[in-house]
């Protein structure tokens, strides 16, 4: 029973992390692409700015895989 | 996580994999700089070239987010972090790293990217004190004064979790790269990793620019007159 819960609790937390940053990083990258199509000569500063916001949030991703991982060494 | 992973001791040292890769860093490094800088020549050689073409790179690339006073005066210094992060990033695509006893890429290891944390926690606060005076920088933290009580905890612990992020957000990227390899690898033998791979291309450059950019920001917010 033990590690069965923690098999769930593992993918739970992957599961709830990857929904919430997809719908995050999709909601910046339509922002970013009606930006760009407004006005087009400022493309490279939007997709700077664009990228490393979408590294930001992947970093919240990455905790709970960190998370996972090591409830999955503890089966 | 049973077996050691020690190669050898020096006095109450121990080597691992980690450290020894690391060395071979820094021996390519120096090497490339000590070839670069030789004989400098008005019209550049190649590798001359490939040096300037960096380094204009990256100054332009601070001085668009610092303001170029800031940059002038802390160029060096973010300039090695991105160095070594994203050589010792790009070194996960080796051939032989991670099974052959004495490679292995250093940012996959929690020890390393923490350690480059508290470098850049000490580097933030030291040229914050340094530029703006101790009374002066320690009175920023608790900065609207009637509402000191509240600002002071947060402003405390964020400085604590910043360095925090930073390394386990290296970390979990490199170390969850190597890990999809290896379950790839399991999968099918030839071809499957190499979707990975194919990823890893971008992402360890990605994360080489998130780093030093965060920690470009945090520096200019701890040095900025207000």
């Amino acid at each position: 029973m033990n590690s069965g819960l923690i098999a769930i609790a593992a993918a739970i937390v992957l599961a709830l992390t990857a929904m919430a940053t997809a719908i995050a990083q999709g909601m910046t990258a339509s922002r970013a692409m009606d930006a760009i199509a407004r006005q087009p000569e400022a493309a490279g500063n939007i997709r700077g700015a664009l990228v490393i916001s979408l590294a930001l949030m992947e970093a919240l991703t990455i905790y709970g895989m960190l998370v996972a991982f090591m409830l999955v060494g503890k089966i | 996580m049973g077996e050691s992973n020690v190669l050898f001791s020096i006095g109450p040292l121990q080597v691992t994999s980690t450290v020894t890769s690391m060395w071979a860093m820094i021996l390519i490094l120096a090497l490339v700089s000590f070839l670069a800088t030789r004989r400098l020549k008005e019209v550049p050689g190649p590798i001359q070239n490939l040096a300037e073409m960096a380094v204009e790179k990256l100054q332009s690339f601070f001085a668009d987010s610092l303001g170029q006073k800031h940059m002038r005066r802390y160029f060096p210094i973010f300039a090695t972090f991105f160095i070594f992060i994203i050589v010792c990033n790009y070194s996960g695509l080796v051939p032989g790293m991670g099974h052959v006893k004495g490679m292995a890429q250093p940012t996959a290891n929690l020890s390393v990217t923490a350690g480059l944390g508290v470098c850049a926690f000490f580097t933030t606060h030291i040229l914050g004190v340094r530029e703006r005076g101790l009374k002066h920088y320690a009175a920023g933290f608790a900065k609207p004064f009637y509402l000191c009580f509240l600002m002071l905890p947060l402003n405390l612990i964020e400085q604590f979790v910043r360095p925090m992020s930073l390394a386990l957000r290296l970390y979990g990227n490199m170390y969850g790269e190597e890990s999809v390899t290896e379950n790839l690898y399991e999968i099918f033998p030839i071809g499957m990793p190499l979707i990975m791979n194919v990823l890893s291309l971008l992402f360890c450059l990605l994360q080489a620019v998130v780093f030093t950019m965060l920690l470009s920001i945090y520096v200019s917010e701890a040095v900025e007159e207000e």
